[in-house]
């Protein structure tokens, strides 16, 4: 095992220990307990898959700020000179793994509350989604991070300023300008989700990967 | 190898005051540096820097060895792991054996705190883990704040001898040390940050110094506002000083 993922390890048993793993899982299944009132009728397969994703951003973002913050600031440093800038992508992936259960858990009850059985390529489509909803909330999380913004009522306004902005830029159309959540539901309602998947999925990682970048760049004066 | 502290400046925001202004430093392998000076002038910030943690505003920290050992002033005690648990996730961040755990909680006297839940800890013992850490990989450069504070006896009087080991096979030492404990450590360099200046002081002479050289009476007149400041200063540089609220002007006329 590398030094970086002995340290992710390390992050998600502290994370998994303490109290912050609880708040995004519990929402998480107050958000399931909603969406799956009643059964998903056949047919609607792929344009639940893409609300499901869609809804958990904000979630997955908490989640994802709540594992980086749980380590004490000292701590961090302590990382730091034992990994030096390998520290952050450790905190990355923690993050990152962290996200894919709680995900994972959102795709099973959304595939248990299913009343026909999806094609294989619509499951499929399904975990992608997830992953792009994953990648998303990764960005958002570590940029509300402490480090990065160290008051809580600033990130966490940021944080659903973020999602917020999200919601509405994609809702007016402008898929190259965020991640283009509204356009997974709108393209899956209209089934036209799965012709056009490579495009949707270039939109939805490229402001990650600015978001990401950023991240690393600010944390560079913000250890 | 040597490692340089080149021009150095540093300040934690573009509009914050300068903490550190051209600071330069040569430590050379087996160096033993004591950071001194008054409380909030920057010693850890500087120490932050030496390990790596904070990135120079101006300048650079150049040929820092590899493997860095970091012991922060106040161990991080709030974390979900018992002791062991603690050490032995940092081993394998630091890819060491787990072993060195058992070689280092011997050596800080900590054996018994192995079970302990690091939120229990009493301030001392939560401290000797953040020591043990830093230790477990053999660091090429060990950045202590303030290592001594809070330890028992036993413990102050092993540190030192650590120190010593890490010295004699070319790794580089840097602590800030209030109590004083490392004040005699042979061949110790002393540096004080001042006014944002980093200066570095006479080593101390262990044989002057044990000798007690008669104490003399010193008076100085100084502004009331200004008075303070030259005591700390004094009282910095060894100095025993009482402030009488004389005021006589025809002194210092």
């Amino acid at each position: 095992m590398t030094a970086m993922m002995a340290l992710a390890r390390f992050r998600l048993a502290g994370y998994a220990a303490s109290h912050r793993a609880l708040q995004p899982l519990i929402a998480l299944l107050a958000l399931l307990a909603v969406l799956y009132a009643g059964s998903i009728p056949a047919g609607q397969e792929i344009a639940a898959t893409a609300d499901s994703a869609a809804m958990l951003v904000p979630v997955l973002a908490w989640a994802a700020r709540g594992l980086l913050d749980t380590e004490p600031d000292e701590q961090r440093s302590v990382a730091i000179s034992a990994l030096g800038p390998k520290e952050l992508a450790g905190g990355l992936v923690a993050a990152f793994a962290s996200l894919l259960v709680l995900a994972a858990i959102g795709e099973g009850a959304l595939l248990l509350r299913l009343a026909g059985s999806p094609t294989l390529t619509v499951l499929l489509a399904g975990v992608w989604l997830h992953l792009l909803s994953a990648t998303a909330g990764l960005a958002l999380g570590a940029l509300t991070s402490r480090p990065i913004l160290p008051s809580p009522a600033v990130s966490t306004i940021a944080l659903i300023l973020g999602y917020l902005s999200m919601l509405v830029l994609s809702m007016a159309g402008a898929r190259w300008l965020t991640v283009p959540v509204m356009g997974w539901m709108r393209d899956a309602h209209h089934g036209v989700l799965l012709s056009g998947l490579p495009l949707i999925t270039v939109q939805s990682l490229l402001w990650p990967a600015i978001g990401l970048a950023a991240y690393t760049w600010l944390r560079r004066t913000r250890p | 190898m040597t490692m340089r502290i080149a021009s150095l400046s540093f300040r934690y925001g573009r509009r914050a005051p300068w903490i550190l202004s051209d600071a330069g430093l040569v430590l050379d392998a087996g160096d033993v540096v004591e950071v001194t000076g008054p409380n909030g002038t920057g010693k850890s910030t500087l120490l932050r820097l030496v390990a790596g943690l904070l990135r120079p505003t101006r300048g650079s920290v150049e040929d820092r060895p590899r493997i860095v050992g970091y012991a922060p002033e106040r161990f991080p005690s709030d974390q979900p792991f018992t002791v062991a648990a603690y050490l032995r996730h940092m081993a394998a961040v630091r890819r060491v054996s787990t072993e060195s755990i058992g070689r280092w909680s011997e050596r800080l006297g900590m054996d018994h705190l192995l079970g302990q839940r690091l939120p229990d800890l009493s301030k001392g013992s939560a401290h000797k883990v953040g020591l043990a850490q830093a230790l477990l990989a053999e660091p090429g450069l060990l950045v202590l704040d303030e290592p001594f504070a809070g330890l028992d006896a036993a413990t102050r009087a092993e540190l030192p001898r650590i120190i010593g080991e890490i010295s004699a096979r070319g790794g580089i030492v840097v602590a800030s040390d209030h109590q004083g404990d490392l004040r005699y450590f042979p061949g110790l360099r002393r540096c004080e940050v001042r006014d944002r200046a980093l200066r570095e002081l006479d080593p101390v002479d262990p044989i002057e110094d044990a000798a007690e050289p008669a104490l003399t009476v010193l008076e100085v007149a100084v502004a009331a506002s200004k008075a303070q400041d030259l005591a700390d200063r004094l009282r910095a540089e060894g100095c025993t000083v009482n402030i009488t609220a004389r005021a006589t002007r025809e002194v210092a006329g």
